[in-house]
């Protein structure tokens, strides 16, 4: 049986909207970030647009998370995480989504969902979403054979054949997720190596039913009601083909969730947090941690040491008076 | 063994203090040809040793046919929520995973006055002229599904016209495939219109206000609506 989810709704009436702290997300490095402020006592409350647990919710299994030789599934750990937070004081908001920030004199306002919160510092962590390819076939098929979700649509692909877009990390975990039900895993990558770990990649070649298409572009996917087939370009020799596959599983990076911020704190060109090495926004008071800033590692364990890092410099800016930031 | 830890259990307590009227689960479960049924069971009989106000049954409907027949219940496990007169909103299949929070939920809007529906969505369903069945289909490692199936059952349990069925995708595959369902969350309205991915409640509302307007026997895709609404 899969573990019962027990969510945090709003307090209504009772819920506080006044904290020291309000952490945007609640992903690992929210979380985390949590974990620290609430040990350092300052008040703090987390919102979470749907239920805590930020992508490793749609992970099947986490091997490289430190402390958990035998592997943890991605929703076990982060409800541990979020038991850790609770534990140490933090108000948790679940299904509550950030609309906009505003500062107001010394204190910042974090909206949405109807109900505005004032805090000293923020933390954003509010983390990226799949992102859409936008080939042929994509937006047509959702639901119809396109997938974002292996462990949520993994079992309506019995005995099929799939393909998996991308083979970073997500993409070769979830296919070795899949292979536990469908008949065959194609695997494409637009680059001519695999990005995803090494111990993955070695594990997926000695599995039946597995091919890799590498240095290859999806160009379109087909079918009448559902998909029957996709269309790679090998992008070497521009050689197209066409694939017989059911379903399309997408794992070909994210985007990050920061439209509340626009304005607000510098973003890059593709919409990611900038900060400095403190974790710092270009917004004084304002601190990123994790998938959502410009950086170069998305890991779980890179997300919670960017939680930390935030969470520790919020508490400093609140501690030097806001002085800094 | 506990299935929720006493923090589960004691966040459950205080969500449950809210219920304001006697809550009646009818769990309609056997214990031949039913994979699910035992864990069904083993969720309720937690849950209902959380809350004086909740009182689970546990009935078998080849024994008690009746109550079986007026729940029009046709598989197992299907579970009623119900609040005496209100009996809208239920589950075919086990609440596990993150439908065990849909099942708080739907417990909670059944047993409490107050509506969690935005005005909008009030002010729709009390125009409403014909009644909607709507299917949610979700699976329970689904963090994007509670949002579909919760939204559908508030409809159930606000609008006498509405009844909602929220159906666990891996269990039924019977159901799953006569619905085309390839993917989850997968909403369907009357046999015909239908969305797949949880869309908020304000734009569910819209699209569904504008597909039900147009009253065409066709088939009609949510999502496609709204698109073709924002290219105009």
């Amino acid at each position: 049986m899969s573990r019962l989810f027990v969510p945090d709704p709003p307090g209504e009436e009772t819920g506080s909207t006044e904290a020291d702290v309000v952490i945007v997300g609640g992903g690992p490095a929210g979380l985390t970030a949590a974990i620290y402020t609430s040990r350092e006592t300052l008040g703090t409350i987390l919102l979470e647009q749907r239920q805590c647990g930020g992508l490793p919710l749609t992970t099947d299994i986490v091997e490289n998370y430190p402390g958990f030789p035998e592997g943890i599934t991605g929703s076990d750990l982060v409800a541990r995480m979020k038991d850790q937070a609770s534990r140490f004081g933090t108000e948790i908001v679940e299904f509550g989504e950030v609309e906009r920030t505003d500062r107001e004199n010394d204190r910042i306002v974090v909206a949405g969902s109807g109900r505005e919160y004032q805090a000293g510092a923020v933390v954003v962590a509010s983390g990226s979403v799949p992102k859409k390819l936008d080939v042929p076939g994509e937006e047509e098929f959702v639901g119809k054979g396109v997938s974002y979700c292996a462990v949520c649509d993994g079992p309506f692909y019995k005995d099929r054949d799939v393909a998996v877009i991308g083979c970073g990390n997500s993409g070769l975990q979830e296919g070795m997720f899949l292979l536990d039900y469908v008949r065959s895993v194609t695997f494409v990558e637009f680059l001519p190596e695999m990005t995803g770990a090494k111990i993955l990649q070695d594990r997926l070649r000695k599995r039946e039913g597995t091919t890799f298409l590498l240095n290859h572009a999806l160009t379109a996917i087909e079918g009448e009601d559902f998909v029957e087939s996709i269309t790679v370009r090998d992008r070497e020799t521009g050689e197209e083909r066409k694939v017989e596959v059911s379903g399309v599983f997408i794992y070909a990076g994210f985007q990050p969730n920061t439209a509340f911020l626009q304005g607000v704190a510098e973003l890059s060109s593709d919409g990611y947090v900038r900060t400095d090495e403190e974790m710092r926004t270009s917004a004084p008071g304002i601190f990123a941690a994790g998938d959502v800033r410009v950086k170069k590692i998305r890991q779980i364990t890179t997300a919670c040491s960017d939680g930390t890092i935030a969470a520790l410099s919020a508490s400093e800016y609140l501690r030097d008076g806001r002085s800094k930031g | 063994m506990a299935l929720l830890s006493e923090r589960d259990a004691q966040v459950v307590r205080e969500q449950l203090s809210q219920l304001q009227k006697k809550i009646e689960i009818r769990a309609y479960l056997q214990k031949i040809n039913c994979d699910s049924c035992p864990d069904a069971e083993a969720i309720l009989k937690e849950l209902s040793g959380l809350s004086d106000m909740l009182e689970v049954r546990l009935l078998n409907p080849q024994i008690e046919g009746e109550e079986a027949e007026a729940d029009s219940v046709d598989r197992v496990p299907t579970i009623v929520v119900s609040d005496g007169e209100n009996s809208r909103a239920r589950f075919i299949g086990t609440p596990s995973g993150y439908e065990f929070s849909s099942l708080l939920a739907t417990i909670i809007e059944t047993g409490t006055e107050k509506t969690s529906l935005n005005e909008k969505s009030a002010d729709f369903l009390g125009g409403l002229e014909d009644d909607l069945d709507i299917k949610v289909f979700v699976t329970p490692n689904c963090p994007y599904c509670p949002g579909s199936a919760v939204l559908a059952h508030r409809m159930a349990i606000a609008s006498p016209r509405v009844t909602s069925e929220v159906i666990e995708a891996n269990e039924f595959m019977d159901l799953s495939g006569k619905y085309e369902v390839r993917g989850v969350p997968r909403t369907v309205v009357n046999d015909r219109i239908f969305v797949e991915g949880a869309l908020p409640e304000d734009q569910m509302i819209e699209a569904l206000d504008k597909a039900l307007a147009e009253g065409s026997e066709e088939q009609v895709n949510l999502m496609e609506l709204l698109q073709a609404d924002q290219g105009e």
